[in-house]
């Protein structure tokens, strides 16, 4: 013991642990070196399998919008971000408060690993500059859930009248499509029978005007999806949504 | 200089292993949105024009060029002596048991009603001045409703709910 103490603390002691410690921090790297160097071996490339996320918001069966990590190994990512219910009225025709419309959507897992996802879904109203009408109910605008009692989740924590969050109980292969979770698309015939009556006295005569309070303001939808990875899926679900959950047998629940 | 040797060396070696640290941090994660929405158009303005000829009245319903579709129904008012009697040509006026002859049709921004007669009967022959009498049309419209499947229709019980009533109280 006084041997070891005494190397310790001699200079050439240090100098030994501060070599080892070095020599430790270069191994620290060879991962990576060593990683490139297959990449470029014909012997292993065939052995080499990207491990790339990328996930896709269906809407009727097409893809409308995706962000897939790309095979380039430069970081960069294959991307769209479309519109939704852009094929929802026949050209000419405006929205019929009442009619039901088709709104199907799902997401399909467009990566080469397997995820798990959750999908947040907005609505509210908008006025002729894009602001946004808050007294106006989103209630009125019914996007019409499904699945909800077998293959979704909703996280009544995180909803609002305004936002929807839900979370896929399944892991989604890469390559799969989950279930629906919306199937049609409703503007309730409410959205008629709402008025503001305005006042005006002139020359004796009261006028009373009634215009309605939801006549040219604009409804939005909007759906945007989340994937993370299978592998310490609740740690990475808690970093990258901030949402606890546990994953038993691939099965997600919120905590 | 034992104790900055010691330091250094300590140093080195947390380096050393919390350069792995990112990795394990580091998440595979992505993410896809879309949004879309429509503009609602509400609201009408429609008009009466009447006509009296030979004891009847003329009516029709007009709905401006911009207005929304609207469904409508009238109804007549006289002096209880007299009696009216309804008709149309094209029978597109129904009673509705209440009083109110409803027009099937939907009536889209600038289009009209059909014509709707309506008939003053036992009018006493010496009448001689025909201003005294006053037949009241009212008429009423409701906006255009949709079934799910898109069929159209008319809720006469579906009442405006005023949530605001701006440049004074009522």
């Amino acid at each position: 013991m006084k041997k070891c103490r005494a190397f310790f603390t001699s200079p050439k002691g240090s100098l030994t642990l501060f070599g080892l410690a070095a020599l430790l921090l270069l191994f620290s790297s060879v991962g990576g070196a060593r990683a490139a160097l297959t990449y470029y071996s014909e012997t292993y490339s065939s052995r080499v399998q990207m491990y790339n996320i990328g996930v896709t918001l269906m809407e009727n069966g097409e893809n409308v919008s995706w962000r897939d990590y790309t095979s380039a190994s430069d970081g960069s990512w294959n991307e769209k971000t479309g519109e939704l219910l852009l094929g929802m009225l026949p050209e000419g025709e405006e929205i019929k408060p009442g009619k039901k419309y088709a709104e199907e959507l799902c997401v399909k897992n467009s990566g080469t690993i397997h995820q798990y996802v959750r999908v947040g879904i907005y609505k509210y109203w908008l006025d002729k500059d894009g602001n946004k009408l808050t007294a106006l109910s989103p209630d009125l605008i019914r996007l019409n859930l499904v699945n909800t009692d077998t293959d979704w989740l909703i996280d009544t924590q995180a909803s609002t009248p305004e936002r929807t969050v839900l979370y896929y109980r399944n892991l989604l292969k890469s390559g799969e499509t989950t279930p629906l979770f919306a199937d049609s698309l409703t503007v309730d015939g409410m959205v008629a029978t709402k008025v503001t009556q305005t006042k005006t006295t002139e020359n004796g005569y009261t006028t009373i005007t009634t215009s309605y309070d939801y006549d040219g303001v604009r409804f939005c939808v909007e759906a945007k999806v989340d994937a993370v990875q299978e592998h310490n899926a609740a740690d990475a679900a808690w970093s990258a949504w901030g949402r606890r959950v546990s994953v038993n047998n691939g099965a997600l629940s919120l905590e | 200089m034992k104790k900055k040797t010691w330091f250094l060396a300590a140093a080195a070696v947390i380096l050393a292993l919390t350069a792995a640290v990112d990795d394990a941090w580091a998440y595979f994660t992505t993410y896809a949105q879309a949004k879309g929405g429509y503009t609602l158009s509400l609201g009408d303005k429609t008009t009466v024009e009447e006509e009296f000829s030979a004891w009847t009245k003329h009516v029709v319903i007009a709905n401006s060029e911009d207005s929304e579709p609207v469904y409508v129904r009238v109804k007549a008012f006289c002096g209880s002596e007299y009696a009216l009697v309804y008709s149309d040509e094209n029978g597109k006026w129904s009673p509705g048991g209440d009083g109110y002859y409803y027009y099937k049709d939907v009536v889209n921004g600038g289009g009209a009603t059909d014509e709707l007669l309506v008939k003053i009967e036992q009018v006493p022959e010496d009448v001689s001045d025909a201003s005294r009498f006053h037949v009241v049309i009212v008429y009423e419209t409701v906006p255009v409703l949709y079934r799910e499947d898109g069929t159209p229709y008319a809720d006469w019980t579906q009442k405006a709910e005023t949530g605001k009533l701006e440049g004074g109280g009522l």
